[in-house]
């Protein structure tokens, strides 16, 4: 027999059980599943490898993916709390180590464990746009979903013959579980009523505690990146901006304002999906990026970048790959909800293109360069 | 046997890759700090408090326990997940869209609200006996 300390006897609760933990344990590992391919889907989306090419339909396949990202992971908050609540004992477990395996066991607990409350702590810190921490949030927030997975897929593979030893029978014990786990879903369903109207608007005014709101912002939409943050305010309101399409192409092209408006205007209804999770629809307004590519003379598989009046920064170009600047859908905008752009939106021109993260879309542009 | 230690090489790889990354193109030092910290914070403040309340609540009348414990464990996870946006530390003059809304003001209504279906449950109770 291992001697127990006192300590053990005193966690009264007898939810502290196996048959608690495995159900949790199955719900976080379908949480924490969704949210390392939906995250996966996010990193890859903004640095392609080569031989990836993102479609450009459907058109609000990203907007989906990454809400599932940010309205599941605040949703997992209150499993994973429960889960560590449900299996605290363990912290105290006499004696600590009994071997080295064992030793190595605890470690990998501990991976796991950390893993999963820093993803939880800095994403949400992320979202709420306080930057608390020194690093920088997606490349620490990246790596450390790598160290949750293999944590978690070494768990899984030690914990597999107890969960299917638990879930598998019915329990004679008496135990109250079903209480506490539809608590516990409960309280994951009140976070994601109050937040996922962020990004599905028909539940807009439920998103009490949602850090954006569909609806509000200049035109009515959101802003990420303002012109004052960018430093564009002066450069974006000249008179005499030009947008010029260059590089590759057969005949260079420079546009007024009053020429591109004299071009085939289109109207879309498109999102601003954005990587922190909301996104909103507008109607946008503009000239064809296919149509002025072929106005240039491009090759088909010409790949595309457009630059931003920026100075710096990460966002200030980005690139267009062959099934984006050929959707007919992928609009140079001139304007918003039926005005001209707000100068937060991006004015004079941006991209907007459907299935593509908000920081992609280009704002402030003013020059089209074909690689 | 094969398949379990295909599965720890795969686990185990996943684990040395994303330390990798982390050291070369994070900040190791203050990652650490957050990675760690979480842990101390989380096994030695949130549940020890949490712990506290129930030594509490196991005061209560039985009838009352689990609807009390109930609320206290759906409004403490309201109350975590919007405490970023009551702070509203990320606010900025240049972005009014930024969290526009007043949270602690939503915070207070949710708890009452989480209040007020507790109490219904607990009269509920009462009267079907
Ligand atoms: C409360 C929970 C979580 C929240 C609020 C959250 C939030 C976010 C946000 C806002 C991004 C976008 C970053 C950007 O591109 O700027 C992101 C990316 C990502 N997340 Fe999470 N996340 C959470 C949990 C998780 C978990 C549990 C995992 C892993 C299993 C994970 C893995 C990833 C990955 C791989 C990315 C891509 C990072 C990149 O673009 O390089 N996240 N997350």
């Amino acid at each position: 027999m291992v001697r127990q300390p006192s300590v053990l006897g005193r966690f009264s609760s007898r939810l502290h059980d196996e048959r608690t933990a495995s159900w949790l344990g199955i719900w976080l590992g379908v949480s924490f599943g969704v949210a390392f391919l939906t995250g996966l889907i996010s990193h890859f989306m903004q640095q392609p490898p080569d031989w990836l090419r993102w479609p450009s339909r459907p058109v609000n396949l990203y907007r989906v993916t990454q809400g599932l990202h940010v309205i599941g992971g605040l949703a997992t908050i209150p499993l994973l709390l429960a889960k560590m609540w449900t299996v605290y004992p363990k912290l105290f477990q006499w004696p600590p180590l009994r071997s080295a395996r064992h030793a190595v066991e605890r470690g990998l607990i501990f991976l796991l464990v950390a893993a999963a409350l820093f993803q939880m702590v800095t994403g949400l810190l992320n979202i709420a746009y306080w930057y608390a921490f020194p690093f920088f949030f997606t490349v620490a927030h990246y790596w450390t979903s790598y160290i949750l997975i293999g944590a978690l897929i070494i768990h899984v593979v030690n914990e597999w013959a107890k969960v299917q030893r638990t879930v598998m029978k019915r329990p004679e014990d008496g135990v109250d579980r079903r209480a506490f786990l539809f608590t516990v879903a409960a309280a994951s369903g009140a976070v994601m009523l109050t937040t996922v109207g962020e990004t599905f608007s028909p539940l807009a005014r439920l998103a009490v505690l949602a850090p954006r709101r569909p609806g509000v912002g200049p035109a009515r939409l959101p802003v990420n990146t303002s012109a004052v943050a960018a430093g564009v305010t002066t450069t974006a309101r000249k008179p005499d901006w030009t947008l010029t399409v260059t590089g590759q192409v057969e005949r260079e092209l420079t546009f007024t304002m009053a020429e591109l408006r004299a071009l085939p205007q289109h109207t879309e209804r498109l999102p601003i999906s954005c990587v922190e999770g909301w996104s909103a629809s507008g109607d946008w307004t503009g000239v064809r990026l296919r149509d002025l590519l072929r106005m240039a003379g491009v090759a088909a598989d010409a790949q595309v970048r457009v630059e931003s009046l920026q100075r710096g920064g990460p966002y200030r170009k980005s690139w267009v790959d062959p099934p984006h600047w050929r959707d007919p859908l992928t609009l140079l905008a001139l304007d918003l909800n039926g005005a001209p752009l707000d100068l937060d939106h991006g004015s004079p021109c941006r991209l907007i293109a459907p299935n593509r993260p908000g920081v992609l879309q280009t704002k402030w542009l003013h020059t089209v360069v074909v690689a | 046997m094969k398949t379990r230690i295909a599965l720890y090489a795969v686990g185990g790889s996943l684990i040395l890759l994303g330390l990798r990354g982390i050291v070369t193109e994070s900040e190791p030092r203050s990652w650490v700090v957050w990675f760690a910290g979480a842990v101390l914070l989380h096994d030695f403040v949130l549940v020890p408090a949490v712990l506290v309340i129930g030594v509490l609540t196991a005061w209560l009348p039985v009838a009352c326990r689990t609807p009390v414990r109930a609320a206290l464990i759906v409004a403490g996870a309201l109350t975590l997940v919007a405490s970023p946006m009551v702070l509203s530390t990320g606010q900025r003059p240049d972005n009014p869209s930024i969290l526009p809304l007043s949270y602690g003001r939503s915070l207070v209504i949710l708890l009452a609200l989480v209040v007020a279906v507790t109490a219904i449950w607990l009269l509920r109770k009462r009267t079907q006996k």
